[in-house]
């Protein structure tokens, strides 16, 4: 099903919404972490570019270890808890179009992800990440799902 | 298996960069929340300001209409500030929402420059104008603005007395340039990577947050454009390049368009 109200995020949005809306994006080596709260039907999706802030510029959810913590402050602030949050995860590929695998982007920006999940002790529920594929997501808020499908090629940025 | 000790190396030091990353942003935590307090703060009690003033008249009286109008500059001199906390904050919030519009790029220039003649006019200095860009653009106005906007002031702020400020803007391929050129000695090169960062400022000036390029550079990368300045023979060249393409079709994460406008018919459920 196609959800004409779905809300499309860039790199460094972080975007908080409630059913029946829908978030979607499209991920290359990039990363989203999705979180959703069932007893809310309230969801949240971030879009990030690489794992770490170097300490320069704005601290910009362009980076893992800021769009996270700052992604769950946002469900926490909507009135969701901890304890009912779920994760899942996307994203991640090896992009070699752009010399991705070499740095291994994809793989960091997932590490980041379970690490920073882990220590908030909210549940990874679903996941897929890696591959050699671009993806593009949405998060269905009525039903806390996620529908995914992947590029025809590897040549999506993100 | 050399194939699987990468990976876990990988893994171990990932782990690592995180341990130390979370030490710095624990201290840098603070300016993003002070950040985003203040400009909020600061924001409401202006906007009321910007609206009353408009209402206030004027004793016919030359002192009187010449603090007014020192007023109104000042007002607007802060306002810009604000303004530029304001973006900061927003960007750090991950709540940018990017906005598509044909603009006339003469016209903002003019709605810069405009906002800025106080500053220019107290440096006596002069702008000189070559838009080469003869068409409209899709772009993000306000975006547009702020860059602009925070360019020229710096040129205006930090350079010398009676100089020459330029600016060229034209299309390169896919790109929209800018290019401010001022007289003045400009930020050394070698605090390039400073530059950039928030609350940090060239060594030698007196005056400014150090917010404006720190912004204007997530502005640019928003728009997967770059900044980058040269100083040579005491004159300062920022150029600025804004992508046009990706914004026009609203899919800057997307190569194809067919892919994008694709249904979930027969989409993987998670």
């Amino acid at each position: 099903m196609i959800l004409s109200s779905a809300t499309f995020i860039h790199v460094g949005q972080i975007h908080v919404d409630r059913a029946p809306g829908a978030i979607s994006t499209v991920l290359g080596s990039c990363v989203s972490v999705c979180l959703f709260d069932p007893r809310l039907q309230l969801g949240a999706m971030n879009h990030y570019l690489l794992p770490f802030w170097n300490g320069n510029g704005l601290q910009s959810p362009k980076f893992g270890n800021i769009a996270i913590p700052k992604l769950i402050e946002a469900m926490l602030q909507h009135g969701a808890s901890l304890q009912t949050m779920q994760a899942k995860l996307f994203g991640g590929a090896s992009m070699h179009s752009l010399g991705g695998k070499s740095m291994m982007i994809g793989e960091k920006n997932v590490l980041v992800a379970r690490e920073i999940l882990q220590e908030y002790n909210i549940q990874i529920v679903a996941e897929d990440t890696g591959g050699q594929y671009g993806r593009k997501i949405q998060m269905d808020l009525e039903r806390g799902k996620v529908l995914l499908k992947y590029t025809s090629s590897a040549q999506t940025e993100g | 298996m050399k194939q699987e000790c990468v990976e876990e190396e990988v893994a171990f030091l990932s782990k690592k960069i995180l341990e130390l990353n979370k030490q710095l942003m624990e201290s840098e935590n603070a300016k993003s929340k002070f950040l985003s307090l203040v400009a909020n703060e600061l924001n409401n009690p202006m906007t009321v300001i910007l609206r009353m003033i408009e209402h206030l008249k004027i004793v016919e009286d030359e002192s009187n209409r010449k603090t007014f109008e020192l007023i109104c500059e000042e007002v607007l001199n802060l306002d810009f500030r604000i303004q530029n906390l304001m973006s900061a904050a927003e960007i750090e919030s991950g709540d940018i929402h990017p906005s598509h519009e044909l603009v006339s790029l003469e016209e903002i220039i003019e709605e810069v420059l405009k906002t800025l003649r106080y500053l220019i006019d107290n440096k006596n200095a002069q702008v000189v104008v070559a838009n080469r860009v003869d068409k409209k653009v899709v772009l993000d106005s306000q975006k547009l603005f702020i860059i602009l906007r925070n360019l020229l002031s710096n040129a205006a702020l930090y350079g010398s007395q009676n100089e020459r400020i330029e600016l060229e803007t034209m299309l390169e391929g896919d790109f929209l340039v800018l290019r401010v050129t001022n007289e003045g000695e400009g930020p050394d090169i070698e605090y390039k990577p400073q530059i950039f960062t928030r609350f940090a400022k060239a060594p030698k000036a007196e005056s400014g947050l150090g917010v404006g390029l720190s912004i204007v550079r997530e502005l640019a990368l928003y728009f997967g454009g770059t900044i980058d300045y040269e100083v040579c023979q005491g004159s300062v060249v920022f150029t600025v390049k804004l992508l046009l393409d990706a914004a026009a079709e609203d899919s800057v994460a997307c190569g194809s368009n067919e892919f994008f406008f694709d249904s979930f018919d027969d989409a993987i459920e998670l």
